[in-house]
This record gives C-alpha cells, sequence and structure tokens, in this order.
C-alpha cells in the first residue's frame, strides 16, 4: 500500500475525537509510570488489558503504545533530579544527568531529554513508517555470533566510560559481569551463587543494583561528607531552566546517534533499551570533542541515551508489527494485548489490518507532540525540586527508592539487597571505582554469556563462527580497536619520553 | 414403629440438609487472591487476568478475584507464598509445568505441588515441531534420518534444558537414536527469529504462535506433539501416527491450593474449576489459543502428578540433568 496514503488513512483514523483522548490517556499514564521507579510499563499495560476488552481496538492499541513510548519521557525525571533511574533504560542519563543537576543545569537536562526524546522519538516512527519490512529482514539475519559481537563493542565501551583509571573501571565491569551469572543457567538449569537462597535463583534484577549504587550509593556518600544544608543550585529566571540555542546546537549529533541507534538496536529481537542507550552514549563520548569532560556533566551525554531510548520504541514494534516476533518485555505485552482482541500479528498482519497500522503509526507522531507539549513546560517545576534542602531531599530519594523497588517485586529480600548494593556505591564512590562500568558489565552480561554460549553451541564448540560471519566480524574488530585505544595512548607517551631523554 | 425411633429417624432427617449445608458451606469470604508466578505481563499472568474476567463476567465467584504476582525463583517464590499460607482458603495459585519441574532440578525450590494441595488441572498445551518453510524436509522422518547422517550437526532452538521442547528431543533421539543440538533461548521470539532466519533447523512451538508464520509461508509444520490432529493442522500427523513411538508430553496449567484446606474447600475450588471449563467465554479461550481441555479433579491430579514427575525423573537423567529431588 503506498505509503502516502496509507499514512492520510491513519491520520484519519489517529485524529478521530475518541482516539486523540486514548492517545494523550496513554502518553500521560506513561510519563507517570516514566517518573515513578519501578512500576514499569509492561505491567501497568497489563493491569489495564481487561479494561481494553470492551474498547475499540484502534483506541485500545493507541492508548497502549502511548504508555509504552511516554514512559520513556517520564524515565529521566528521577534520574537527573535524584540520580534515582526510573527505567532501565533510564540508568545512562544519570551519569551525566545528575551532574549537571549538581551544577545547577537540571532544567537544561530535564528539557534537553524531553527535546532528544521528541526528535528520536519521531525518527522512529519514520523508520517504523518507512524500512520496516526490509529492515526486519536484515534485523532476522542477527543471530547469537552477531549479539555477542554487538555486546562486546557495548562492554569494550567500558574503556571510554574508565575515568582516569582502566584498571578500576575493569574491575568494576568484571564485577558486574559476575552479578549478573547469579542464578540459574538457562542451559544446564545449574543454580549459581545462589547460595542456598531461591529468591536468587531467578537472579538479582537490574534496577536493583541500578538504583543501589547510584542512588543509595550518592545518598550515603553526601551525607558523609556533613555539608550544611546546603542547596543545590536552581538558577532563577525561565530561560536558565530550559536547554540554551547553544546547548542545542553542541547536541546536533546526539539527536542523529540517538535516533539511528536506538531504532537500530531495537529492531533486533534480542536487542533492548539499555543497550541502545549505552552504546548511544559510548559513542557520543568517542566522537565528542569534549570527551573528557562526559561524566562531569556534558550535555550530549544527557541527550544521545534519551534518544536513543525512545527511537528503540519505534525499532522494537518493526519485529512486533511485521513478523510478529516480541523484542522486548514490553512488546510482548502488546503482542498478548493483540492475541486477546483477536488479531494475530504476523508477517500478514500490516497488509490485512493497514487502518490498525497506520492509525498507530499516525498516532506514535501525535502521541511524541504530546508529549513535548506536555514535559517542556513542566521542566522548570521539577527542576524546583532541588530547592529542597538537602535534609529533606535524601530522604525523599531514599523512599522514592525503596517504594520503586518493591512496588516491581513485592519482595523484602530485594530491599535487602537494594541496601547491599547501596553500601557498595558507597564504598566505590569512598574509592575512587567508577560505577557505570558496574551497571554496564550487569547489564551486558547474561546477554553476553548467552550468545557466546548459543554461537559455540552452533558451531559445535568452533570459535570461529565469531569471524567467520561478516557482521559479527565487523563489529568484534571494532571492540579490539576501541580496546586498543589506551594502548596507543600509552605507547605514544613512551616514545614521546623516550624522545626526550 | 415406636416413638424412640421415629425420632432418631426424623433427626436424622433434620440432620441431612445441615450436612448438605455444611458441604456447600464454604464460600470465599473475602477477596480471593490468585497466585502466578510471573511478573505482570508473563504467560501466566494473562491468562490468570483473563480467568478473573471470565469469572466475574459469568458470575461464577460471589467476591472479587485479584491477581497477584510473586515472580522470582522459577516459580520457587510463589510456591514458597502459597506455602506460607497454610489453611486459607481465600488463595490459590495458578500452576504450570514450571512448577513441577523447578523443584526437581533446584535444590534451593523447597515446595513441590504435592506439597500444597493440588485442586483440579485445566489445559493440556499440544506443540507442534515446525522447520523453516524452505527447509529440505517433508516429514519428521526425514529430519530424522538427515540427523542420524550428521550426528550433532542439525539445530533445534527451544526453552531451557527441562522444558517440553528439550524433552519431546530426549525422547525422539532416544527411541530413534539421531542426535542433534539444543540451542536454549529465553524469549519466544529469539527462538522463532532464529528459526525464520535459518539459524537452527527446527523447533517445538505453541500451534499458536506458529499460525500466522504458516500462514505467511515462513514456517512448516512436520509432526504436531498432541494425542489427536489439533482443528487448525489437518494435515500435519501426531508423532504417533508418523510411526514414532514416544509419549506425548503435555503442558500443564492447573489451580493448586495452600496446604491443610480441609476438603470442603477443596471440593468447593474443584467445583469452581468445572464450572470454569464449562462457560462460553472459556470454551473460546480454549479454541482461539489451541489448547486442550485437560480437566482433571483434586485426586486424579494428584496422580497425575506423581506420574509426571516420575518420567520427568528418568527424561531429565538420561538429557544428562541432575536431579536433586
Amino acid at each position: 500500500m503506498d505509503i502516502l496514503s496509507g499514512l492520510l488513512n491513519g491520520f484519519a483514523v489517529a485524529l478521530a475525537p475518541a482516539n486523540l483522548l486514548w492517545c494523550f490517556v496513554g502518553v500521560f499514564l506513561g510519563t507517570v509510570v516514566g517518573v515513578l521507579p519501578g512500576l514499569g510499563p509492561p505491567a501497568t499495560i497489563a493491569m489495564l488489558l481487561p479494561l481494553t476488552f470492551s474498547m475499540n481496538p484502534a483506541g485500545a492499541i493507541i492508548m497502549l503504545a502511548g504508555i509504552y513510548y511516554g514512559a520513556k519521557y517520564g524515565g529521566s525525571t528521577t534520574s537527573i533530579l535524584m540520580n534515582v533511574p526510573g527505567e532501565s533504560a533510564s540508568v545512562v542519563t544519570c551519569i551525566d544527568g545528575y551532574q549537571m543537576a549538581r551544577k545547577g543545569r537540571a532544567g537544561a537536562a530535564l528539557g534537553i531529554a524531553a527535546i532528544a526524546s521528541f526528535v528520536a522519538g519521531t525518527v522512529g516512527v519514520l523508520g517504523l513508517m518507512l524500512v520496516a519490512p526490509p529492515l526486519a529482514k536484515f534485523a532476522l539475519s542477527f543471530s547469537s555470533p552477531e549479539y555477542f559481537a554487538l555486546m562486546s563493542l557495548g562492554l569494550a565501551l567500558v574503556v571510554l566510560l574508565a575515568g582516569r583509571s582502566i584498571v578500576k573501571a575493569l574491575l568494576a565491569a568484571l564485577f558486574g559481569l559476575w552479578i549478573a551469572s547469579i542464578g540459574t543457567d538457562l542451559f544446564s538449569t545449574n543454580s549459581r551463587f545462589t547460595f542456598g537462597r531461591m529468591e536468587l535463583l531467578s537472579g538479582i534484577d537490574f534496577i536493583v543494583v541500578a538504583i543501589g549504587v547510584f542512588a543509595l550509593g550518592e545518598v550515603l556518600g553526601n551525607m558523609e561528607a556533613r555539608e550544611e544544608t546546603q542547596l543545590l543550585e536552581v538558577p532563577k529566571g525561565l530561560r536558565n531552566l530550559l536547554p540554551t540555542w547553544q546547548d542545542l546546537k553542541d547536541c546536533r549529533f546526539a539527536f542523529a546517534n540517538g535516533s539511528v541507534i536506538g531504532f537500530l538496536v531495537g529492531t533486533l529481537p534480542g536487542g533492548g533499551s539499555t543497550i541502545a542507550s549505552f552504546l548511544s552514549y559510548g559513542l557520543e563520548k568517542a566522537v565528542s570533542r569534549r570527551r573528557d569532560q562526559f561524566g562531569t556533566g556534558v550535555i550530549e551525554g544527557v541527550a544521545a541515551p534519551e534518544g536513543a531510548n525512545n527511537s528503540e520504541t519505534g525499532g522494537a514494534l518493526v519485529p512486533l508489527l511485521t513478523l510478529g516476533i516480541p523484542g522486548s518485555g514490553t512488546t510482548a505485552i502488546l503482542l498478548a494485548a493483540l492475541v486477546l482482541w483477536g488479531f494475530k500479528p504476523g508477517p500478514l498482519f500490516i497488509p490485512e489490518h493497514p487502518d490498525l497500522f497506520w492509525g498507530l503509526v499516525a498516532s506514535m507522531y501525535i502521541g511524541n507532540v504530546m508529549l513535548l507539549v506536555l514535559n517542556l513546560p513542566l521542566v522548570p517545576l521539577f527542576a524546583q525540586v532541588l530547592r529542597m534542602p538537602v535534609y529533606l531531599l535524601y530522604p525523599l530519594i531514599l523512599g522514592v527508592s525503596l517504594v520503586g523497588v518493591y512496588s516491581a517485586s513485592g519482595s523484602l529480600f530485594d530491599l535487602g539487597l537494594l541496601m547491599v548494593f547501596g553500601l557498595l556505591g558507597y564504598l566505590m564512590r569512598k574509592l575512587d571505582y567508577p560505577a557505570a562500568p558496574l551497571i554496564l558489565g550487569l547489564a551486558l552480561g547474561s546477554g553476553m554469556e548467552r550468545a557466546l554460549r548459543q554461537s559455540l553451541m552452533m558451531s559445535q564448540g568452533e570459535l570461529s563462527i565469531l569471524v567467520s560471519r561478516p557482521i559479527s566480524a565487523v563489529m568484534l574488530s571494532l571492540a579490539v580497536v576501541i580496546l586498543l585505544i589506551p594502548l596507543f595512548g600509552k605507547l605514544n607517551a613512551w616514545r614521546l619520553r623516550a624522545l626526550e631523554s | 414403629m415406636n416413638i424412640r425411633c421415629a425420632t432418631l429417624v426424623l433427626a436424622a432427617l433434620a440432620a441431612l440438609p445441615q450436612t448438605a449445608a455444611l458441604a456447600q458451606g464454604f464460600k470465599p469470604s473475602r477477596t480471593v487472591e490468585l497466585v502466578v508466578h510471573t511478573g505482570p505481563g508473563g504467560g501466566s499472568d494473562v491468562l490468570a487476568r483473563a480467568l478473573a474476567v471470565m469469572a466475574e463476567r459469568e458470575k461464577l465467584l460471589p467476591v472479587r478475584m485479584i491477581v497477584v504476582n510473586k515472580p522470582g525463583g522459577n516459580s520457587a517464590v510463589a510456591a514458597a507464598y502459597l506455602s506460607e499460607k497454610r489453611g486459607d482458603p481465600n488463595t490459590i495459585g495458578l500452576f504450570t509445568g514450571v512448577w513441577l519441574q523447578t523443584p526437581l532440578v533446584s535444590p534451593e525450590a523447597k515446595v513441590t505441588l504435592r506439597d500444597l494441595t493440588p485442586v483440579a488441572r485445566l489445559v493440556l498445551e499440544p506443540a507442534v515441531i515446525a522447520v523453516k518453510a524452505d527447509a529440505p524436509y517433508r516429514t519428521l522422518a526425514e529430519f530424522i534420518d538427515a540427523a542420524k547422517k550428521n550426528p550433532g550437526k542439525l539445530k533445534q532452538s527451544g526453552g531451557s534444558n527441562t522444558s517440553r521442547d528439550n524433552v519431546v528431543r530426549q525422547l525422539l533421539q532416544k527411541s530413534t537414536g539421531a542426535q542433534w543440538a539444543f540451542i536454549s533461548f529465553p524469549g519466544g521470539g529469539e527462538r522463532i527469529a532464529a528459526l525464520i532466519g535459518g539459524h537452527v533447523d527446527i523447533m517445538v512451538i505453541e500451534p499458536e504462535e506458529a499460525g500466522e508464520h504458516i500462514r505467511a509461508g515462513n514456517m512448516r509444520v512436520l509432526a504436531q506433539v498432541s494425542e489427536r490432529r489439533l482443528p487448525g493442522f489437518p494435515n500435519a500427523p501426531t508423532l504417533k501416527e508418523a510411526g514414532f513411538d514416544v509419549p506425548v508430553v503435555p503442558q500443564v496449567r492447573g489451580m493448586v491450593a495452600p496446604p491443610g484446606i480441609p476438603a470442603a474447600n477443596v471440593a468447593y475450588w474443584e467445583d469452581f474449576c468445572r464450572r470454569l471449563t464449562r462457560t462460553a467465554s472459556w470454551q473460546k479461550y480454549i479454541a482461539d489459543n489451541q489448547f486442550e481441555d485437560g480437566y482433571q479433579n483434586a485426586a486424579d491430579l494428584a496422580k497425575f502428578y506423581d506420574e509426571f514427575t516420575g518420567r520427568m525423573r528418568d527424561i531429565l537423567k538420561d538429557a544428562g540433568v541432575k536431579i536433586v529431588r
């Protein structure tokens, strides 16, 4: 079907007053859900499913999709203001976003997150509209060797996230990889590092570690400094509370970077928004002129990952709607919802239900605009949160973290784990170990190990499978190059010293 | 008949409706909790929510039913939660095959289905064996022959090594002497992508999931893991019809209650399940998902459990999995 006529039909569906209302309800709920750590789009969509049975399917899918990408907008709020990742995809935003808030630029950070999310979200929908079928085919050629190479590339970015000491960064990453191995091995059903506790049988939840190390570690570290009840600076005036034109100019590449990487990683059934945001952040740091300042509050470091996790939603809908294959937790529920309503997502979904598909696409454009309009004016309001004295703010952070973790799992054991990782985060700050590599190792660890073992099973033990396939060979070589960059730096310094003497 | 006899008979007659009333005396007194082992959006969770909606629509319960998620531990956390609710008749759980298997292989999962109170078995999930549409195998026998010629080279995608996918593979391998590799993928989407993308050769897949891919011409079904031919697959032979004498390993779902529940409560929940399986909404659900109605009452379910786990132990031991219980 011709794209233009399809899109026009879609807008006719999406602009119907009832569907507009559902779109607004969806994106609003999504933003709220994204802001609250712990409660995520999968849980919200599952709880709303019974209500959707009596709705028109177009309105229902528009609303549920709105929750999905709306949550990505909201996830950055607590990340920037309190160093508490709202979603696992927002962890990377904490790194520079929170530092910007500490320097008094919370408004700019929140604003650029909203703008980057809008740009990338729209690009994601464009991609879904224009290149979905051929891209889906390409994504099918990705299998375990390619996933292993992609994640190795992500892990190699540890080097770029290293800060001062690469050894400490690598140690942190290794520790993250170890935490990822806790649980039940998928291939042999052996229990690993469960210490006899059944709660550890399914591993340690990523968000527990992230909130513990980032948010609680930060609170504990600052409490120890015994600072007077200092307010974090919040500049006066609306102009200082939003990104400046200079900021927008600085982020030009970050917008493109986030959009493209997020969308591409999203189309891979084994990809995810966490990987997308890490890769996008790493790429931004690699090409930026201010790469040494990343981690201290650089605005591109917020724009890139935030854009990536938004365009990833458009990308994740590609395999769902063109092949009927869900890529992530939320798309799996959207699949279940479609099945419950009587549709069968698969390769014939778009040709047989063009109104539904194009209505959804059109509503995503509208939804992204609604979210920009919803989020930008709220930025100065949210930034005021930081005017609270720290003796109010830190207990708030603590409370939000505890409630968030408990609401996700209902388990007191997880709260205990949260405390343990909070202490770990504190220790890491004292000993100057960077936290980002640990989170990266945890995020990629299980996926990488699985991909490697699957690849070896496919090749019956031949490691060459990783380099005999073109895509994985290219990505692995890139990973090796990235890992060797600091070596070149050291060789150069050694050579210069040799020349001087 | 003298007065004393008459009084006795009258007393007995008067007592009858009382006993009947006692047996029917149990009704849930507060909101019923339906415990599932997945988080919101997982397979069991979606079924449980649909079940709660059906119970309300068909007015099967005098109270509301809510879904309580107790994820973690591959069902061990949910089983432990039910075990803690000893004697509470207003809590029930929705179990699946993983509840039966996890205690066999994980020492940390201490609560088995027998430690709780089995109530009823609800559905049996059949499966089909599928290959990519352009694969050179027209029948399962051709695939088995190819596997015999190249031992270990052909690949199957599936879940964990204790999942039904691998059990079917183990049974076929043992009965035919063929050998092929099994590659675990955690999600159904990735397994299907591996097959359609040409990275594995065969998979065991739920009929509902396969439906659309077959219609689009990406997949082909070689055989079905079922006692009778499913209505959606009239042309695919069952394993027995295809000449493979292996038992059909069902994937089951059903209801279980906490331990220490009096018989009257179990009877109430059995009756609830029986009425549920007769409602129109449930029949439609079964038909849409191509499940089989596998209703069994509590006593039969207990027998099924013993037989199923006994068989599982042998099959998994052959597969090299360590059995702990």
